[in-house]
């Protein structure tokens, strides 16, 4: 392999690694609300859309770095997550009807009103944060001067990948330490044994509701200052997030994580190697195998190993 | 006896004055099919502003002959069932006798067949596709050049400036992308350039620097692509990141001569070339006055797609002016003879090279000097020298 | 006797709805509604029937349309043969896909056959040579412009399907259908192979909708891979067109595809709503579902007792 081609691949992985990192904070808010709820929301990208819209906002009109908005779009989300699971989902769940999946029509309703709403107050306009670091990047040759191939690192997809990272070792310590956490993961897993142990499972999807969209938020926040925005933005991002849940095994937080990094690295490569217009397909087909062949996603091969031991 | 029948008579032209004065008052309603909500909504909402402006401007001057014209717009999301829908509804209910307007190749495609089946002449505006005037239709009538001419003033810019032996084509997968593309590869044929790499990606892409790295490996002299806005300040974002090096960026129109493209892409954007096939310094008449009302009233300078839109209604107006009546045969027959200086260039429907009633302008090349759009060619329309050749990633500031 | 007299009834209506002479545009939206109606009935078999809730039906109606227009593209034969052939060429497509979908199940079976849609949309945008890619497949010269036959090669297909599903869900296999949607292991365990009764359902719904694929392309015209393998615009519309209208019922794909296109389209055209139509109509879906869990049919009762309710 020659210098050149080892650039292509080392600079591949690099993206791959990065854009998985995000991926994954798109996955968890999806996996968290699936895995307790057992419901499909086809308005989780529209969310990730209200939080980018308000990091954009903040931006604008304050100039509140995008970074920091996380602080703002998390919380809000968490409370508009809480009210749509309230007086909306809720409500559904509680009827009964022939096909449970029913209320996946409420959530394609949420988010077209969502996504309407963003037209009539913003209007249809592409917006982005043009941030100063905007397009800064690190580079290999520039540390060391006799280096043979020349490698990037571009400076906020680093710190949106670190600010990732964060979030989810703070939800990870939330879920694994917390009373709270305990109980969401309990009605996770096994929702009659959480009932008979006495968690409250209306207060736990109602919360869980509230962190997936919350998580969703904050994601859109890391995305503003690499990517763009406008109001029909939430239907990519949607599958982008069950692809990862399936991936990683519904439910899972660590198997969310995992998917985003696999499937990030899986495009990039894809891109390079296949080409660009079959980075798609490449998604779609480790979905499908991923439900075929490991119908837990990664987590249950993790869980193999531990109590295999 | 005399005196009743002259009376008789005098009431008679009275009300005949009556009748055509109130014909006069009777508003011309014209509604447009565009895409206002979805992914293309921000280029329906352009052409929707700069159609109103041509009308208010034509109603202060008193309309399409005395009458007034009303606009309504209906939103057909791109999608072309509804935009069927709505041509047909045009047609049958409100006897709509000729129909503008549409942005995407494919709902144009659905729109053009409708309104030839149904013998109503169709302008389009700003659908690109180059099969859409192929087809033989005698009722369509397109005022932008096909796609395969957007990059014509950009060739002859390559051929006398830059003399690239080697070209990197990006596109992206749609109508558009994939014909402009096409369309690349034939010219860099024809001029004996290497297309050293061709290759598609999924509109709404967040990382393209896979793809980039392998530009970067196959050293192109030129890298053309084909992008709508976003997708093209991030093309040029991610080309900085990695500094990734050419002699010449170039764009093919659409995303790349829109102000957005600067106003996200910021420095990243600075020297990329872009066709188009209209710009705010052109010295069409008309032209800059048109620029610069739309930019005190929204913002931003409009791209051509508001051009084109703006220039329709005045094209409307003199054909409906010239047709001996509002029927469709004679408003077509007025539109095969249209010949008219609008801020768009001089509009005139001609049979040639394969397309139909189709016309052909002249298309200019853009160029990012200090975050402005400044026209560098043909040399005769530019406002600005073109700056060749550009600088290096690593030494820029 | 209602059993059959009703639906010959509607039959009867719709057989004369042209002869009062609708405008062109009124026969459009019928015929959308018409072909609406059978991709909710087919969609219905295997989803409101048989319980496996498909988000993919895009790929059976693309492949359908494709065939029909691969036969007009590449072979110069008329695109009406893509109405028989797409029966053959779906039930095979039909058929691998099921192999793999249908070993999910609930969710899972939901968002495999969303994949499903989604790869063979990419498929068909990368396989240029064969399916002119993103350029897609325009028939120069429709076969008529009046839309009369159109309207009734529609209403035949849709009251072809009606009678198909009606007998097959009042058949042997219809009871098994059932059951495996109410308890699919409960269902195994009284010896229905469930898989074979699946594919079944799978298969044939895929046919009816691939049927409605290449009449789209006979009559619209023109085809590209984002117009017939949307995700949202075909697959998603199908579930919510039979699940407003009403799950498991005989009338529910048509209310609700009269909803979903009379309604839109109606709402849409109001003046002034601009781009807020979109909200609007999703209010309306919401409000929907809350109220009517199981759709307009099958809440009926529901909405009647209301009615009578609010009489005394």
């Amino acid at each position: 392999m020659g210098s050149a081609q080892l650039e292509v691949l080392l600079q591949t992985l690099i993206s791959g690694l990065l854009l998985g990192g995000l991926y994954a904070l798109i996955g968890l808010g999806m996996t968290l609300i699936m895995g307790v709820m057992k419901i499909i929301n086809l308005a989780h990208g529209e969310l990730m859309m209200v939080g980018m819209y308000i990091a954009f906002w903040m931006f604008t009109l304050f100039g509140v770095d995008p970074y920091l908005s996380v602080f703002i779009a998390g919380p809000v989300l968490f409370f508009l997550g809480i009210a749509i699971q309230k007086f909306l989902v809720n409500p559904v769940l509680k009827v009964d009807s022939i096909l449970p999946e029913n209320q996946v029509i409420l959530t394609v309703g949420i988010g077209m009103v969502l996504s309407s709403a963003a037209t009539i107050a913003f209007k249809s306009d592409y917006r982005s944060t043009p941030v100063s670091y905007g397009t800064s990047a690190f580079y290999l040759s520039d540390i060391w001067k006799g280096s043979p191939i020349e490698l990037s690192l571009s400076i906020p997809w680093s710190v949106s990948f670190v600010f990732a990272l964060a979030i989810t070792g703070a939800l990870w310590f939330f879920l694994q330490k917390t009373d709270m956490g305990k109980s969401i993961r309990a009605t996770s897993q096994d929702l009659d044994a959480a009932l008979l142990m006495g968690v409250n499972v209306q207060r736990m999807r109602v919360v869980t509701f509230g962190l997936g969209s919350g998580l969703v938020g904050a994601a859109g926040c890391l995305f503003i200052p690499i990517y763009y925005l406008y109001p029909a933005l939430g239907g990519q991002f949607t599958l982008i997030a069950f692809v990862i849940t399936i991936l990683g095994g519904l439910g899972s937080n660590v198997g969310a994580i995992l998917g985003g990094l696999i499937l990030g690295l899986f495009e990039s490569l894809t891109a390079t190697y296949v080409g660009m217009g079959w980075a798609p397909v490449g998604r779609f087909l480790i979905f499908i195998a991923a439900l075929l062949f490991l119908p837990g996603g990664v987590a249950s091969l993790l869980r193999r190993r531990t109590f295999g031991k | 006896m005399r005196c009743p029948t002259l009376v008789l008579r005098a009431a008679f032209a009275v009300s005949i004055c009556g009748a055509s004065l109130l014909q006069g008052a009777d508003p011309l309603n014209l509604s447009i099919p565009l895409p206002l909500t979805g992914g293309q909504a921000k280029f329906g909402e352009m052409m929707k502003r700069s159609y109103e402006m041509a009308t208010d401007e034509i109603n202060a001057k008193g309309g399409v002959k005395g009458r007034k014209v009303i606009l309504a717009f209906e939103d057909s999301q791109a999608k072309a069932d509804s935009a069927r829908a709505i041509v047909e509804k045009l047609i049958d209910v409100k006897k709509q006798p000729i129909i503008i307007g549409e942005y995407t190749s494919a709902c144009a495609k659905a729109v053009a067949a409708v309104a030839n089946e149904r013998k109503t002449p169709y302008l389009i505006v700003a659908s690109a596709d180059d099969a859409i005037t192929q087809q033989n239709y005698k009722y369509v009538f397109r005022q932008n050049v096909p796609n395969a001419y957007y990059a014509q003033g950009l060739v002859s810019f390559f051929k006398d400036v830059v003399k690239p032996q080697s070209i990197a084509i990006l596109f992206e997968s749609s109508d558009f992308g994939t014909s402009g593309a096409a369309d690349m590869e034939k010219h860099a044929q024809r001029m004996g350039m290497k297309v050293v790499l061709k290759e598609k990606y999924e509109k709404g892409a967040v990382d393209f620097k896979p793809i980039l790295s392998k530009v970067k490996q196959a050293a192109p002299d030129v890298i053309f692509m084909v992008s709508y806005v976003m997708d093209a300040s991030l093309l040029m974002k991610q080309l900085k990141e990695l500094r990734v090096d050419a002699k010449l960026f170039a764009g093919g129109a659409a995303g790349f001569a829109l102000p957005e493209f600067v106003d996200n892409a910021k420095d990243a954007a600075e020297y990329v070339v872009t066709a188009t096939l209209w710009t705010p310094q052109v010295k069409y008449k008309g032209a800059k006055e048109y620029a610069d009302k739309y930019k005190a009233k929204f913002g931003d300078f409009p791209s051509y797609h508001g051009a084109s839109a703006y220039s329709a209604m005045y094209v409307v107006q003199d054909v409906l002016t010239r047709a001996k009546s509002l029927s469709q045969e004679d408003i077509t027959a007025a539109m095969k003879k249209t010949d008219l200086q609008t801020a768009y260039g001089h509009i005139k429907f001609e049979d040639r090279d394969g397309y139909q009633n189709q016309c052909f302008s002249e298309t200019f090349v853009l160029q990012v000097q200090k975050g402005e759009h400044q026209t560098v060619w043909p040399a005769t329309y530019a406002n600005q020298k073109y700056l060749f050749p550009i600088p290096k990633w690593r030494d820029r500031k | 006797m209602n059993r059959v007299a009703i639906p010959l009834a509607v039959f009867g209506a719709l057989l004369a709805l042209p002869l009062i002479g609708l405008s062109s545009y009124t026969m459009h939206i019928l015929v959308l509604v018409l072909m609406w109606t059978t991709i909710g009935m087919a969609w219905n078999l295997l989803g409101g029937y048989c319980g496996q809730v498909s988000f993919g039906h895009a790929a059976y109606f693309g492949v359908g349309a494709y065939t029909a227009g691969i036969l007009y593209f590449k072979l110069q034969i008329s695109a009406w043969w893509g109405i028989p052939l797409s029966v053959a060429v779906v039930s095979v497509f039909a058929f691998l896909l099921g192999y793999i979908v249908l070993k999910l199940r609930g969710p899972f079976f939901a968002l495999a056959t969303l994949a499903s849609g989604e790869v063979l949309r990419i498929t068909t945008e990368n396989m240029g040579e064969f399916t002119n890619g993103t350029l897609g497949i325009l028939i120069q010269q429709r076969t008529w412009i009046e839309k009369t036959w159109y309207y009734y090669i529609i209403l035949a297909i849709a009251a072809l399907t009606f009678v198909v599903i009606r007998k097959l869900v009042a058949s042997k296999w219809g009871y098994y259908f059932v059951a495996i949607r109410e308890d699919q292991d409960a269902a195994e365990s009284l010896g229905i192979d469930t898989t074979r009764y699946k594919t079944i359902a799978l298969v044939i719904s895929a046919i009816l909708t691939g049927i409605c694929g290449a009449f789209y392309t006979n009559y619209m015209g023109y085809i590209d891979p984002h117009i017939v393998f949307a995700l949202h615009d075909i697959s998603i519309i199908t579930i919510m067109i039979v699940m407003v209208g009403g799950v498991a019922t005989e009338w529910g794909a048509l209310i609700g595809a009269g909803i979903m296109v009379l309604l839109a389209e109606w709402i849409r055209a109001i003046p002034g709503l601009g781009a807020s139509h979109q909200a609007f109509f999703g209010i309306l879906l919401i409000a929907i579902i809350i109220f009517l869990p199981n759709g307009i049919v099958g809440d009926l009762p529901k909405i009647t007792r209301l009615f009578r309710r609010a009489r005394a």
